[in-house]
């Protein structure tokens, strides 16, 4: 069984809704399946650290006031759940804008609740995955780019080959205890000292 | 949806099938909603009128649960529905109350992950029999049990159910299988056979209807014995043990909020008032029981409303408290399904259900629960000690 199955009674739900029978019954869902949850309306101006799930209602709500609560502790985005009331292609605009993982129609039943909390909660889990994904792959690929302006520059002094090149980097990281990139950096910043030096 | 006394009386619409693969179980609902209406208008009827039942043979065909739910509502002009057993035949007739606010009482243990305004829930939920039940089977059989069920929706859940109270209990489940509606009485000895062969120490069984007696007599034939290797259910009742026989029903376990021997006045008063209505009590289950309690509930609501709205009945309904043949149940006003009490029951050699253990006090439903807790205190089943009958 998933996680996102197991675990959901674990998570802390906010609810930003008026309190009106949309409310009430996604109220009563949410303590039916078990989570942890708080309710709140107006819209606040801080979203506060344990909630992992928040549900707001879109209707006539400013877009930038939304969007300005979701990321107000730290850029850590919580899993985001819409209560939409009408289903037109501005309100849906105002979905995609806000991050929306999932979305919630009005009137609320309390049928798909749980559907839209896993559905949500897994697209969020997989959006930061992939977020810290490409980080380290950008962070790699910047650091294959360094070693090979490294290789160059050994190879230009030197007069050696690609592969010479790369095993004196590497010989010198071993013997520094540390990584290739470390060396490689260096390299690139003594030449570019040495290099302002002969321009004196 | 509002339906007003025209006719002089209280109209209620009933579902339950008395042909079909389900039809012995759906009977004894059928029998235990009208002994609780026989009752209610014995009485006076609510508020002087007595309460009229209109029901229809949905001949254990999930599509005609939904047409005959819609035909309740228009053409018989009813707002309160009692019916169905199988789960696929509730998610029939769910979409047609939902969309004409009517209220639908279904008397029947089922997988929970489910809420509708429009139903009362009056089973049992996995919750409250099926964690009594594991731990039972760890204690008294042994580690290894052999999972079967009929392939519909209710048995996959409770098995998922099931499994994972087992695992942490340190149980193993040998083998899972799942047989078709149509699977004949071959199949059953074939899978018999194949049980016995590796041996468990127990076997949990969600097999339903005529399959369960198919089944009970299946492994009987192939040599195997209840009271070694036991057959665990949570919907084998005593309807289903009457028709598969002592012989072969002999050890096998049942978790049920009720079985008919309980001893207690209301039990004792329900029976013989069956009894005098059906002329034997050998098909009285628990299901039966959920029915006979829900009917009387809604006539208790229905007393206190004075009219057949759903929105009334429902807040009237939501909290109450019943004394039921089982014990004390409540209609949970967080989410519609009953607090029921939890017994298992294992069949002696007349083909009796003798009640071993019970949880002390009536279980609140948690039908949303995902991994229950096999530790969890309220769980926990006492040693029933026998009295003199």
């Amino acid at each position: 069984m998933s996680d996102f199955v197991r675990d959901f009674r674990d998570l802390h739900v906010l609810i930003v809704h008026p309190r009106d029978s949309s409310a009430e019954d996604l109220l009563q869902q949410v303590n039916r399946i078990g989570c942890n949850f708080d309710s709140v309306w107006p819209i606040p101006k801080v979203l506060e650290k344990k909630f992992d799930l928040v549900f707001v209602d879109v209707t006539d709500q400013p877009c930038a006031q939304i969007k300005s609560f979701l990321n107000s502790n730290g850029g850590e985005l919580p899993t985001v759940i819409p209560v939409i009331g009408y289903e037109n292609p501005s309100a849906l605009e105002a979905v995609f804008k806000i991050g929306a993982h999932a979305v919630l129609t009005k009137p609320v039943r309390a049928a798909g609740v749980l559907s839209s909390m896993l559905m949500a909660r897994m697209h969020w889990a997989e959006q930061r995955r992939f977020q810290k994904e490409m980080l380290k792959l950008r962070d790699r690929l910047d650091n294959f780019q360094k070693i090979n302006d490294a290789k160059f520059i050994l190879m230009r002094h030197h007069t050696i080959d690609d592969k010479e090149a790369y095993a004196v980097i590497r010989k010198q990281a071993m013997a520094k205890r540390t990584t290739v990139f470390e060396i490689a950096q260096s390299i690139i910043n003594a030449d570019g000292i040495l290099r302002n030096i002969g321009d004196i | 949806m509002t339906v007003l006394s025209t006719q002089g009386s209280w109209r209620v619409g009933i579902l339950f099938a008395t042909s079909g693969v389900t039809s012995i179980i759906e009977q004894s609902q059928l029998n235990g909603t009208l002994l609780a209406i026989d009752e209610v208008n014995a009485r006076g009827g609510v508020r002087g009128l007595p309460i009229e039942p209109v029901s229809y043979n949905p001949d254990s065909v999930v599509a005609y649960y939904g047409e005959l739910a819609e035909k309740l509502i228009v053409e018989d002009r009813v707002s309160a529905i009692f019916a169905c057993y199988m789960s696929s035949a509730r998610k029939a007739a769910l979409p047609v109350v939902e969309r004409r606010n009517a209220l639908f009482f279904y008397p029947t243990p089922y997988e929970g992950f489910e809420c509708s305004p429009n139903v009362i829930y009056g089973g049992a939920t996995p919750n409250q029999n099926s964690v009594p039940l594991a731990n039972y089977l760890l204690n008294t059989f042994g580690k290894r049990i052999f999972f079967v069920g009929s392939d519909y929706i209710y048995p996959r859940e409770s098995n998922r159910v099931m499994r994972n109270v087992l695992h942490q209990g340190g149980g193993e489940v040998v083998d899972e299988r799942y047989l078709s509606f149509y699977t004949d009485t071959d199949g059953f000895d074939e899978l018999a056979r194949e049980i016995i062969e590796l041996k468990p120490d127990a076997i949990f069984s969600t097999v339903v209807g005529q399959m369960c007696i198919d089944f009970y007599r299946a492994y009987h034939a192939a040599g195997g014995d209840g009271r070694v290797c036991p057959i665990a259910s949570l919907t084998a009742n005593e309807a289903e043990i009457a028709t598969i026989g002592p012989e072969a029903g002999v050890g096998h376990i049942t978790a049920a909020p009720y079985f008919r021997n309980i001893n207690s006045s209301a039990n004792r008063k329900f029976l013989k008032a069956y009894r005098a209505k059906f002329g034997t009590v050998s098909d009285v289950t628990s299901c039966c029981e959920a029915a006979y309690s829900q009917m009387h509930m809604f006539a208790n609501a229905l007393e206190e409303v004075g009219e057949m709205d759903t929105d009334l009945l429902r807040e009237a309904l939501l909290g109450a408290t019943f004394d039921a043949p089982q014990g004390q149940i409540k209609i949970d006003p967080d989410n519609n399904h009953t607090y029921l009490q939890s017994r298992i029951a294992q069949v002696d050699n007349n083909g009796e259900f003798i009640v071993e253990s019970k949880v002390r006090r009536a279980l609140k439903p948690d039908p949303y629960l995902v991994y229950p807790g096999i530790h969890d205190w309220s769980f926990r089943t006492q040693k029933v000690v026998k009295s003199p009958q």
